[in-house]
């Protein structure tokens, strides 16, 4: 066990200094870098020899591999640097957006997966065919809606037409509501729809007709068997929804003005903040990292026939 | 305020009082208190003054900081501020400022001389230690002298006529010497930014939003203005959206008081609700189209004229603007100093520009397009998100030019590659261009080869350029910047206009405004004279 975890811990150090590494490469390929965005971009109306002293100031002409082991370095010493565009450590600008994209990420994931269980509990409804038919066309209609038209909409009729939330400047409860809805339900669609198939899947499996042969209720069947069984692959696809939406979520954070890990990079990336970059993506590549290590070691408690097998086999 | 309906028909004598009374809380006493909310299109970025000319680093330096001088946005007269009077020397290479007394900055320490040298030999001669740039307003600075604790001194290498007018921007706003000690790369964080301004830093969210709250001892705004003391307004939130619709929503719905960056087609929906619009102009260089005429396709004056005739600039404003963006007249805005009206010169002229391509040699083929030699007359631009819808603008004019047979692509890009190719005329042999400033200086801080350089001429920051130069424009541009006469300068100013357009090197569309939608409550706003908003005398009148 001890020797597994182990394995485990070095591969994701390999798995964040290959990001690392990655990025670094692609970030020096792209036309232009930070310092030339920041002095000639931004229009301070520089001269030639202004621009080329700060260049050396910032160590931008420097070579390549100096500045990869240098950054790299700094890395392993806990610091990121400065982001040239904001003119603030990269490590306050993460300590000021992660925490509100990780509550924004936890309670749309919530959320969706209540959304998902609901539709697919409602798919299964006994009598009521014309129910059950249009839970299983809500998940096609939950992926088609534009995020950024649903948020558009929910400001409008919410808060500027009803005044039931502000949007401007928030109480703490009423920050989240309609950001958390926004992304919830397009984020619901795909983990309903793979619940919906599993469930459907799963009752057509010879267990299932042996305990209905034994005289067993449908609800009893689908909350017993059917669902324990139907869980598990809903589970890997939340993990993943939930990487998704550390970074993903842009629109709903610029609809709604709330900072985040979203913004944050795409600012980032459209101005080659390579700091700023370089951060993030050894942050994902943690984060991602992480859960895929937390959902490993969850599987087992859902289903007892993972816990026979070593790791990483299927 | 509620009047019954028997006592409206009762007694019409009171309507008109009733209106008088209206009349008169308009203008009744400014009241003292509560928190504005303000909200902004995008985040501030680095706030060291001099790079803090974009309007949402600009919009807040503007509150916190003082400068020494105080520009009129009406008459752009330079009044005393924290300098209660100055002298110029006859070449203007000595400028000699007296000092207000009693002026701190809101961290207790004194701006005295030894503070304002301390400011300027930054601006001027930039720190390569700390990354601290050179001013883009300040030219030929050499040193300063702290004559006594009150008068301060500064020196310039060669004529510096602009230098007056600098010290009344954006980019000279006074900071505390703590401040100044800071390396570039830590001048983001708003709180650490000292001045000594109406308003002070109180709470920040990166990104999101920003409190600054009215300092209550302030006691030395600028000499002339009519208000003075502390600000009238308790505190501002500056809160962040990038989204149009929410920013004009959520004022609407009284969910904030004023808003910057209003689409021009939600101006009528605003004032329809009774809401207040501001537009102040930005006196400088008019949006524009600028050619690099290093590209061979566009060296030919022929062509460039051509394409300057065939520019309907009128059917911009018409078609994607409002009454607030007027249809430009000259290179500069007719708010600007220095400005003369060329707009016989600026015709839409669609058979010109089309004899003026046949004289040039780009014959129309088979498919429409002209094309000379086998080469097709097809031009590329970066639309620039910084200005107003800079992508319609330009896809506008491509209509245009189609019409005339001339390909014109309008890319979006990434900030790298339009960076990286802004510097190749071949790559870009035009580029959309607009800067912001109430000064003559303006129209040369924008062409002249080692500052924007737009022309894209040799001796610049490009190493792309093949041999374009044009010694008859800089030599003009040069006298601009060291002609110490008012008056002569002005007439310099309109020669390089007359230039530009007979060269056909510029193609000018509008004088672009910076729009701001208000709640009708809002009483007392100003604006600097290139439009960043001055909080100092607004006020919340009662709902």
């Amino acid at each position: 066990m001890t020797r597994q975890v182990a394995q485990k811990l070095g591969q994701a150090l390999l798995v964040l200094l290959a990001a690392f590494t990655v990025a670094f490469v692609l970030l020096q390929a792209l036309p232009g870098d930070a310092v030339l965005i920041k002095f000639l971009g931004s229009e301070m109306g520089l001269t030639a020899e202004q621009i080329a002293e700060l260049r050396i100031a910032y160590g931008a002409d420097a070579p390549v591999w100096e500045q990869y082991l240098h950054t790299l370095g700094n890395f392993l010493r806990g610091d990121f640097g400065y982001s040239i565009r904001s003119g603030v450590p990269v490590a306050q600008l993460l300590a000021e957006n992660l925490p509100s994209t990780l509550w924004l990420a936890l309670l749309a994931l919530t959320a969706a997966c209540l959304l998902a269980l609901v539709l697919a509990l409602l798919s299964q409804l006994e009598g009521f065919g014309w129910v059950r038919g249009l839970a299983r066309s809500m998940p096609s209609l939950f992926v088609a809606v534009p995020v950024f038209w649903l948020g558009i909409m929910l400001i409008q009729v919410f808060s500027f037409q009803l005044g039931l939330v502000s949007v401007i400047a928030p109480e703490p409860w009423e920050e989240l509501v309609l950001p958390v809805a926004t992304l919830a339900v397009p984020i619901s669609a795909p983990m309903a729809q793979v619940l919906i198939r599993n469930i459907d899947a799963v009752f057509g499996e010879p267990f299932v007709a042996v305990a209905r042969a034994k005289g067993a209720r449908h609800q009893w069947v689908l909350w017993r068997h059917v669902f324990r069984n139907a869980l598990p692959a809903t589970l890997t696809m939340a993990g993943v929804l939930f990487g998704e939406l550390l970074g993903g979520a842009v629109v709903t954070e610029t609809v709604f003005g709330l900072g985040g890990l979203g913004g944050m990079t795409q600012q980032a990336v459209a101005n080659q903040d390579v700091a700023v970059l370089q951060a993030i993506v050894v942050l994902s590549a943690f984060a991602f990292v992480a859960i895929s290590l937390l959902i490993d070691l969850l599987m087992p408690l859902l289903d007892p026939r993972l816990a026979l097998r070593p790791a990483g086999a299927s | 305020m509620s009047l019954s309906r028997r006592s409206l028909f009762a007694a019409p004598a009171l309507l008109p009082a009733l209106a008088a009374s209206r009349g008169a809380s308009a203008q009744a006493a400014p009241q003292r208190g509560g928190t504005l909310i303000y909200l902004e299109q995008q985040t501030y970025t680095n706030l060291y003054p001099p790079a803090a000319g974009h309007y949402p680093a600009g919009g807040v330096i503007n509150q916190i900081t003082d400068k020494l001088t105080y520009q009129n946005p009406q008459t752009l007269e330079i009044e005393p501020w924290i300098a209660e009077s100055w002298t110029i020397n006859a070449d203007a290479t000595e400028y000699v400022f007296r000092l207000r007394r009693g002026v701190t900055f809101s961290d207790g320490t004194a701006l005295d001389a030894a503070a304002v040298a301390k400011n300027y030999d930054t601006y001027g001669r930039g720190n390569r230690e700390l990354r601290h740039a050179v001013s883009e307003v300040i030219t030929n600075y050499e040193r300063s002298e702290v004559i006594d604790p009150l008068t301060v001194r500064f020196v310039f290498r060669a004529p510096s006529p602009g230098f007056l007018q600098g010290t009344s921007v954006i980019g000279s706003g006074l900071v505390s010497p703590a401040t100044l000690a800071l390396p570039f790369d830590q001048m983001g964080d708003a709180t650490k930014i000292i001045g000594s301004g109406p308003f002070v830093v109180a709470r920040q969210v990166l990104g999101r939003e920003l409190v600054l709250n009215a300092r209550r001892d302030y006691a030395w705004g600028p000499a002339k203005h009519p208000h003075q003391g502390r600000a009238l307004l308790d505190s501002i939130r500056i809160i962040v959206n990038g989204e149009d619709s929410v920013r004009v929503g959520a004022l609407l719905s009284n969910q904030a008081q004023i808003a910057r960056q209003i689409p021009a087609f939600d101006e009528n929906r605003i004032q329809g609700r009774g809401f207040q619009l501001f537009a102040p102009p930005t006196r400088g260089v008019n949006n524009s189209i600028t050619f690099r005429p290093d590209n061979p396709m566009v060296a030919d004056i022929r062509v460039r004229r051509a394409l300057l005739h065939g520019t309907n600039a009128q059917e911009v404003v018409d078609t994607l603007f409002s009454p607030n963006y007027p249809r430009a007249t000259s290179v500069i805005a007719s708010t600007a100093q220095g400005y003369v009206d060329l707009s016989d010169r600026l015709t839409f002229d669609a058979a010109l520009a089309a004899r003026l391509l046949d004289e040039a040699g780009w014959a129309r083929g088979a498919n429409g397009q002209r094309a000379k030699d086998g080469q097709e007359l097809a031009l590329a631009a970066y639309e620039s998100p910084n200005y107003a819808r800079s992508k319609d603008t330009m896809q506008l004019v491509a209509q245009q030019w189609a019409r005339l047979g001339v390909k014109l692509s309008v890319m979006a890009g990434d900030l790298g590659s339009r960076t990286v190719d802004s510097l190749d005329p071949l790559k870009t042999p035009l580029s959309p261009a607009m800067v912001g400033r109430a000064d003559p200086d303006v129209i040369r801080s924008n062409f002249y080869p080692t500052t924007r350089n737009m022309l894209l001429q040799t001796g610049g920051v490009s190493r792309r350029v093949q041999s374009f130069s044009d010694p008859a424009l800089n030599a003009q541009l040069d006298a601009i910047a060291s002609e110490p006469d008012q008056a002569k300068r002005l007439l310099l100013v309109g020669e390089v206009q007359r230039h530009l357009i007979d060269q056909a090197y510029v193609i000018p569309l509008f004088e672009e405004p910076q729009v701001f939608a208000a709640s009708p409550r809002l009483r007392g706003m100003g604006f600097e004279a290139v439009g960043r908003p001055f909080f100092y005398a607004a006020w919340l009148a009662a709902r």
